[in-house]
């Protein structure tokens, strides 16, 4: 039979790395969220998603390791939730319209407007190249780790990164931003 | 390393580094100048990404007066009639220039020299309804575009006497072949099935045999629903 003070005892421990964990995980919900509205343009969406996400992660919390990679690990489960709801709902296709709907209090807080522009450029990229993009930028993924996950080559990762930025930057060359 | 390769590995990412790479920087001046052009794009890009975009949630449902809704609606039936009045009227040679018109307005579509995925190709194609019996290792560009109306699938054909651009036009329907010179660019729009194809080169290119290889292979699957 089980000693019921080694039993108290794990039970705390269990309790404290649920709690350590659960901080950690809403430590890092601000850049999920971030991240997640910058793939689905749509907050509420977001939020729904980054919702599923850590759900997903806490039933397979098991399977992270290091704390320190726990960032990553996150973004990835947020990424695979959004391509799952995309799939589901074709997202890109409802929200085309409202991502070049830019609300009124945006652009008067805009200090920068080409900063603005840029935002409206990127919201407005496709997603087979704003979602590498995001990856490799936000989420500070390799090519390699995007192939992987995206279920590309390196060369395709690449090729839509180099497509991405040439669009944003003709876009900014036409409004005449200087970089 | 040559400046097209050089400025493909830069420009996917401006901090990307390597033997070859710097070899090449050390003595091309104007792929220097492209990476901090490409680093100085990216402090921008991170820039705006820190902040989460401002896009509403859900769409505001605005209170109107039912003559607002009715005079909206009168004017989006008036719109969309004449709208179709002239697309009827429209000449045919209008077709070619608004082919010219979208192929220049992707002009990094004719930069690709590496081969797309089958499955980039596969959805092109599929998002227009459209089946194509072509190798796909001759494909260096395939994008879904909107153009009249309808996603057409914009591919990029890479062959020996350079890169040839081929729209597939499932709603555009064509009498007889149209050759046209516009814009730097030749080009042949030839009806293929109850839709059409237009093959576009810069300066000369195999425009004629790309045109006929496609009308073979070529052919029209169940349309997708649209959203």
């Amino acid at each position: 039979m089980q000693s019921p003070v080694s039993s108290i005892g794990e039970r705390l421990r269990a309790a404290d790395a649920r709690a350590s964990l659960t901080a950690l995980f809403e430590s890092l919900r601000p850049d999920l969220l971030r991240f997640a509205q910058w793939l689905a343009r749509d907050r509420s969406i977001a939020e729904d998603i980054v919702q599923e996400a850590l759900l997903r992660a806490w039933r397979s919390r098991d399977a992270l390791k290091e704390p320190a990679a726990a960032r990553a690990w996150l973004l990835t489960i947020v990424r695979r939730e959004h391509a799952r709801l995309y799939e589901r709902k074709r997202l890109e296709l409802v929200c085309l319209d409202e991502a070049a709907d830019i609300p009124d209090h945006a652009a008067a807080t805009a200090a920068d407007s080409s900063l603005l522009t840029l935002r409206v450029g990127i919201m407005k990229l496709p997603l087979e190249y704003r979602e590498p993009l995001v990856m490799q930028v936000l989420g500070g993924f390799s090519t390699e780790e995007i192939a992987r996950e995206l279920g590309l080559t390196s060369t395709a990762v690449l090729t839509r990164l180099f497509r991405a930025r040439h669009k944003l930057r003709a876009l900014c060359g036409a409004s005449g931003q200087t970089a | 390393m040559i400046c097209e390769d050089a400025r493909l590995a830069i420009g996917a990412d401006p901090e990307a580094a390597g033997g070859e790479l710097e070899e090449h920087l050390r003595g091309c001046d104007a792929c220097r100048a492209f990476q901090d052009e490409m680093r100085s794009l990216d402090a921008d890009i991170r820039r705006a990404l820190a902040e989460p975009p401002d896009v509403r949630s859900v769409p505001a449902r605005r209170v109107t007066r039912p003559w607002r809704e009715y005079a909206l609606a009168a004017g989006v039936v008036l719109a969309v009639a004449a709208a179709t009045l002239v697309w009827l009227l429209r000449p045919t040679d209008s077709l070619a220039r608004d082919v010219v018109a979208h192929v220049r307005a992707e002009p990094d579509s004719w930069l690709s020299t590496i081969n797309v995925s089958a499955g980039s190709i596969d959805h092109a194609l599929k998002s227009s309804g459209v089946g194509l019996d072509l190798a796909s290792d001759k494909i260096v560009y395939a994008q879904s575009c909107w153009f009249h109306g309808h996603y057409v699938p914009h591919l990029v054909v890479q062959t020996t006497q350079g890169p040839v651009t081929v729209l597939i036009l499932r709603h555009e329907h064509v009498k007889a072949r149209d050759e046209f010179r516009e814009g730097g660019m030749t080009g042949v729009i030839v009806p293929a099935g109850d839709g059409s194809i237009a093959v576009l080169a810069r300066g000369r290119g195999p425009v004629p045999a790309i045109a006929a290889e496609l009308r073979q292979e070529v052919h029209w699957l169940p349309e997708p629903a649209t959203h």
